[in-house]
């Protein structure tokens, strides 16, 4: 050919090797229509049981009560960016407590218990923003392995 | 070529339709992603560590939209007949469990009471479905 004169006699290629952009493609694909019925992630919460049979493994006075109030941690609406408000404050177990310090006074507290005992009881403010109780419950599970959440409901 | 045929032969297969097939079949799958889920669109929380809920196939989603309605699956249903469609929902399955997406504008209270009626019906333990901070897209 004309264009090719130049050419050594090894015959030059002078098309795009795709094929490495088809595997990637093709990988890509994949995993799209694996991943399409995707895993969700959360958090397992319970509503201790309202009547007398309340949870067989913890007698009312020694659970571990967090309440968030809307004095203490300004979330009333949707917190912005990542994290909670630098001032927010909870109280655990009748003591306040900066929400920053939440996951390593939960783990004290929790830490040395055996499994079935590690339930943290919540009693947030109806009033408070959604995303923002999550926030402060994801906080207090952070350092404790298997911790159930219960929801206290009035 | 040893052959010297005049015309030379190709000897590769010609991919670039194949990778146009595949490229068209990536961009569907990428765009129907978020419409192939159950339930309407829910700004979803975004903590730091949420815990894996598994596949959603198989459970109950209960939706809670911005605006407080509330959805079992694909249907929304008003408060008063939400334990008849929950048991509707559950029909024959051995192990129903429920997960709640609330919307992250949501009162913590309006959550609470829909667990409440979760409750109720006869659930125990549900599973509050948050996004991990920083995930793109709808990884929900």
């Amino acid at each position: 050919m004309q264009f090719n004169s130049d050419d050594s006699g090894s015959g030059l290629q002078s098309e795009i090797n795709i094929t490495p952009l088809v595997d990637v493609v093709l990988v890509l694909l994949i995993i799209f229509m694996v991943v399409v019925p995707l895993l969700m992630q959360g958090y397992d919460v319970d509503i201790p049981r309202t009547t007398a049979q309340a949870v067989p493994a913890q007698a009312a006075e020694s659970r571990l009560i967090l309440s968030i109030a809307p004095s203490g941690c300004r979330i009333l609406q949707p917190p912005t960016g990542e994290g909670l408000p630098a001032d927010c404050h909870v109280i655990l177990a009748n003591q306040n407590v900066p929400a920053a310090e939440l996951p390593a006074r939960v783990a004290e507290i929790l830490g040395d218990q055996p499994p079935e005992r590690r339930v943290l009881f919540l009693d947030a403010d109806d009033r408070l923003n959604y995303e923002g109780v999550l926030r402060i419950v994801d906080l207090a599970k952070s350092n404790v392995q298997g911790l159930k959440i219960e929801f206290i409901t009035h | 070529m040893r052959l010297g045929e005049p015309t030379k032969m190709q000897a590769t297969i010609n991919i670039t339709p194949l990778v146009d097939v595949v490229l068209v079949l990536l961009i569907i799958f990428m765009v129907m992603a978020p419409q192939m889920r159950k339930g309407p669109d829910v700004n979803l929380p975004n903590t730091a560590k949420p815990t894996d809920q598994g596949d959603e196939r198989g459970r109950i989603l209960v939706s809670i939209d911005d605006a407080g309605q509330l959805w079992v699956n694909d249907q929304r249903v008003a408060r008063e007949h939400f334990g008849e469609a929950l048991r509707a929902a559950v029909g024959a399955e051995q192990d129903p469990r429920v997960v709640v997406r609330g919307d992250a504008k949501l009162k913590f209270g309006e959550v609470r009471e829909a667990m409440l009626a979760l409750d109720q019906a006869g659930f125990r333990g549900v599973g509050l479905i948050a996004k991990k901070t920083g995930a793109e897209g709808r990884r929900d």
